[in-house]
């Protein structure tokens, strides 16, 4: 019997859906795009359970006539490309003609649609197939009501997530066309209850439709990212918002090309860049990016979804930058030019900066030199001598005998303390090489994990607000926050719904500031971790704010140390559960091994 | 300029200015003061942008003139001189030659044009508040005025002028402070924010007689003799705080100020210093205020109360407690309460004031 065999047509289908539909989520995104390349100005989301059991999109748009309502579901059936030219330039959101094969293959669908008013049609398609087709009068434009999504795919729908988590993912991506396309109303109906109803924004566009989302507080903190556009780049152009620094707490960074919300590493680099460069901050502020550049220079024919894009002109991402530098200056001035002078330092990006410069030497002051493993001649037991001096001063090492630094498990660690460079790094003499401690990075690390400890083994207090701290959250976020609390609750937030999407929180972890609770409560707001238990919320928390902490706490560069300060920095390292690396991911210790000597050397 | 002044007078009236000059500020000329040479008089003038204060000194002139100088440079020197008089010359329009006895310094400043144009508050109807009692009021609330700068418009307290009677609330969202106390001729209706530092500032205005205060459309000014504070008003809006000061609280304690004050600092030395909470529990005629820290210890103390309801406990946190009990002025103190989750309302006991109180939110332990 051949073991290779052609799949049935609907079994391809069904494996060609999973690269386009793979959530309620998707089909939103499928549809709603739709709906806007047929020119909808209104468009209205109806979803049951969270989209699993019902999602509906209807739009006023151009509508299909009776062979066009019949082919549209099949496959690479589409009126947005003709040839291989067309997909060179796709202007369209949509263009592969998959969507609604794909669609119709996973699930029940209806559609009604109507060129003329009155003069419609309705197809039902179920599985794929079509079941019926009938004359239906109904106003110009198109609806479709998909059902039952992976009714016949039971694999795929065992791996959707709870209706509210769905719910969300669908909210998501509607916010995400609403911002693309301001002039549009969009209304997102959850059995029943509204949750979005944007009406097509007026005069000031993007900003207003940002207001109606995220609240007018932010909208009223973004400033205009000045605009370039280009004829001599076929019309490219960039425009878009940014945030003061005080939409720094946990805001989001939206970046959309050609209208379509995109998640663009090399577009967020650039913009993290110009914040580290113009703020010299890493706080990173709210950001809404609209590029709209010609169809034949980015090709979005490279993710299934589309949520990646790829740019053809490498200059683009240095325009961008440029952009953003100048629209963060405009974000940062608000005061009257005179009242902040420029900083002149030039902003050095590594934690190295004027390592030259030292604070006076505790110990060497106090003349405690006689016991020091490492003696300084030349220099004065009770005055401080400048580094120039004691970079040129000879050293006359004392011999001291490996000290057995124990480790952890127990085992000694013949390691000898060599002394301190530049009042910054800590210099051993292991068995096998020399190894270098960054002093800072290696106390940050020890606070971490003792702060971490106690932390999680206190219970923490809560502080019950006398009156609630105002969160104005976008519609997604909301129903996340929502969705958290209970385990929030259990962390010491205390969060009540208000008026539209503003949340009162009543009770935050009493070792919170108010801006550091909101801080925190945005960014849980839009990240997306699965199965929020109150537990891990609990950890992760407490680990960022033992994080934060430990780096304040900690022993700082060019802070000279006694002997014996760094025999127990060391000593309490080598204990420490992870001593390689910082809770923020940086290393703490290099070595430098005796075969790299040697070779460096070019003994070997 | 070329003038003549008494020492002693002119070093009272430097000394208020130094708390309104920014010592970290980014821009020069305000750690500067401005002094000008009028008529019979020498002005100063300090500033931080958002809180200004003036004054004035007779001196003798015999040259008009105007230079800024550093303000913490001049106090030194002013304070540190002998001798009665003082005579300040300014041969060059940056520099200021000070002389008193055998003593000569010549000072670099700044031109007078550097120095920012202080905003005026035009002449309205002021409202005269005796001085003595304003800066008591003050000192009740400034406590629980917020130091966080997420919620500006609590960095600040509501001054608000009624009928017969003055009041002023600070809140941090924490807990809020509220006193009323009766003004003679008073009137109106009227509510304004006062920034922290103005009301920090004011309270240094040493001086007796009333304050004259005025409002502006942006600014306020609060006038005590010769000297003038002028301050931004906060924008923004305060919390409606009537609303949230329980009144049906039906637990209430009696306690003595001092032994109160005294047992929560001492218990609260055991808390830890990221989040600050003591356990109170209270029990007939005793009050046992506890604190446990993982990496410390525990500490307890009993202290007895006048009380009769049922037993319960609640979290708080023992500063601000401490903080109403430093700045309360009766002998006994009474605490109303409700439940674990709701206001704590303290009040003093037989107090002077039309109405003082403090609500503290309680903690979850």
């Amino acid at each position: 019997m051949a073991r290779i065999h052609l799949l049935p047509d609907y079994l391809a289908s069904q494996i060609a859906a999973g690269e386009v539909v793979e959530r309620p989520a998707s089909v939103v995104k499928e549809l709603v795009e739709n709906a806007l390349d047929a020119g909808g100005r209104e468009i209205e989301i109806q979803l049951e359970h969270g989209g699993k059991s019902r999602i509906q999109v209807a739009d006023d748009g151009s509508g299909m006539g009776r062979d066009d309502a019949l082919l549209a579901f099949d496959r690479h059936a589409t009126s947005k490309i003709l040839t291989f030219d067309d997909l060179e330039r796709v202007a369209t959101l949509g263009f592969r003609g998959e969507a609604l094969a794909s669609i119709a293959s996973v699930a029940r669908v209806e559609m009604t649609t109507a060129e003329q008013p009155g003069d419609g049609h309705r197809v039902s398609i179920e599985g794929g197939r079509v079941r019926g087709v009938e004359p239906y009068a109904r106003p110009r434009g198109t609806t479709f009501d998909v059902r039952s999504l992976f009714f016949n795919v039971p694999a795929r729908r065992k791996f959707l997530k709870s209706p509210q988590t769905e719910l969300r993912r669908c909210l998501e991506v509607v916010q995400g066309y609403a911002l693309a396309r301001p002039d549009v109303r969009f209304l997102v109906l959850h059995e029943g209850r509204n949750l979005l109803d944007v009406l097509p924004a007026g005069a000031t566009g993007p900003r207003e439709r940002i207001g109606q989302i995220f609240g007018t507080e932010l909208a009223g903190r973004l400033v205009a990212i000045p605009e370039v556009s280009e004829a001599g780049r076929g019309g490219e152009r960039i425009s878009g918002f940014l945030g003061d620094p005080e939409t720094a707490r946990g805001r989001r960074q939206l970046v959309f090309v050609n209208r379509r919300l995109l998640r663009d590493r090399a577009v967020l680099a650039a913009f993290y860049r110009a914040v580290r460069e113009e703020w010299r901050s890493e706080d990173f502020p709210a950001l809404f990016l609209f590029l709209d550049i010609p169809p034949e220079d980015v090709d979005v024919n490279v993710h299934p979804q589309k949520a990646e894009v790829r740019f053809r002109d490498p200059g683009l991402i240095d325009r961008v930058y440029d952009a953003f530098r100048r629209g963060l200056e405009r974000a940062r001035g608000e005061e009257p030019a005179p009242l902040r002078p420029p900083v002149s330092e030039p902003y050095v990006p590594f934690a190295w900066q004027g390592l030259g410069q030292m604070t006076q030497p505790e110990a060497w002051r106090r003349g405690a030199t006689t016991d020091l493993p490492v003696q300084v001649t030349g220099a004065s037991t009770s005055s401080w001598s400048p580094p120039e001096r004691l970079a040129a001063a000879s050293y006359a090492p004392v011999e001291r005998p490996m000290v057995p630094l124990s480790g952890r498990h127990g085992e000694a660690r013949p390691f000898r303390l060599l002394g301190q460079y530049k009042g910054t790094l800590i210099l051993l003499e292991g068995p096998d090489g020399l190894y270098l401690i960054d002093q800072h990075v290696a106390h940050e690390r020890i606070l971490y994990e003792r702060l971490r400890r106690s932390l999680l083994a206190e219970t923490t207090p809560v502080q019950h607000l006398l009156t609630p701290l105002f969160l104005e959250v976008a519609p997604d976020e909301h129903l996340r926050l929502l969705e958290l609390a209970p385990a929030l609750d259990h962390c010491g937030f205390g969060l009540a719904p208000l008026s539209g999407n503003t949340l009162g929180v009543t009770a935050v972890p009493a070792v919170l500031g108010s801006a550091e609770a909101e801080a925190l409560l945005r960014t849980l707001a839009h990240e997306d971790h699965e199965g929020a238990a109150a537990e891990d919320l609990r950890r992760r928390i407490l680990e960022a704010l033992a994080a934060s902490l430990a780096c304040k706490a900690a022993v700082k560069m060019h802070h000279p140390l006694a002997p014996q300060e760094m025999e127990s920095l060391v000593a309490e390292l080598f204990t420490a559960e992870q001593p390689y690396a910082c809770p923020h991911g940086r290393p703490v210790v290099l070595q430098m091994s005796d075969a790299d000597l040697e070779r460096r050397f070019g003994r070997r | 300029m070329e003038i003549r002044l008494n020492r002693k007078e002119f070093l009272d009236e430097l000394s208020p200015m130094q708390g309104i000059v920014e010592r970290k500020t980014t821009i020069p000329v305000l750690s500067h003061l401005l002094l000008t040479a009028r008529e019979d008089k020498l002005h100063l003038a300090a500033t931080d942008l958002d809180v200004s204060l003036t004054s004035w000194c007779d001196a003798e002139v015999k040259r008009e003139g105007g230079i800024a100088v550093q303000a913490k440079k001049l106090v030194e020197i002013i304070r540190s001189l002998t001798g009665e008089e003082v005579l300040l010359t300014q041969e060059e329009s940056r520099e200021l030659t000070i002389r008193a006895g055998r003593s000569r310094f010549k000072i670099h400043g700044l031109s007078p044009d550097d120095f920012p144009t202080l905003p005026a508050v035009d002449d309205g109807g002021n409202v005269p508040i005796p001085f003595a009692d304003f800066r008591r009021m003050i000192g009740k609330i400034l406590f629980a005025v917020s130091a966080e700068e997420s919620r500006f418009q609590l960095n600040g307290a509501l001054l608000k002028l009624k009928a017969g009677a003055v009041e002023m609330v600070a809140t941090d969202g924490h807990r809020l402070a509220l006193v009323e106390s009766r003004l003679e001729g008073g009137t109106g209706d009227d509510a304004v924010l006062v920034p922290r530092k103005a009301l920090q500032e004011l309270t240094r205005l040493e001086g007796e007689g009333k304050l004259e205060y005025r409002r502006g459309e942006h600014h306020l000014s609060f006038r005590l003799g010769r000297r003038e504070l002028i301050c931004r008003i906060l924008e923004g809006t305060f919390p409606d705080y009537e609303r949230v000061i329980a009144k049906d609280n039906d637990k209430k304690l009696l306690f003595e100020r001092k032994t109160l004050s005294e047992a929560v600092q001492r218990v609260a030395l055991l808390t830890g210093d990221r989040a600050r909470a003591v356990r109170l529990q209270f029990a007939p005629e005793q009050m046992v205020i506890s604190a446990a820290n993982p990496d410390l210890g525990e500490a307890t103390e009993e202290v007895g109360c006048d009380y009769d309801g049922p037993e319960f406990k609640v979290g708080i946190n023992p500063d601000y407690l401490s903080h109403f009990l430093s700045a309360v002025d009766t002998e006994r103190i009474r605490l109303e309460l409700k439940d674990e989750n709701t206001q704590c309302v303290a009040y003093p006991f037989e107090g002077q004031d039309i109405r003082y109180l403090c609500v503290i939110m309680p903690m979850r332990i």
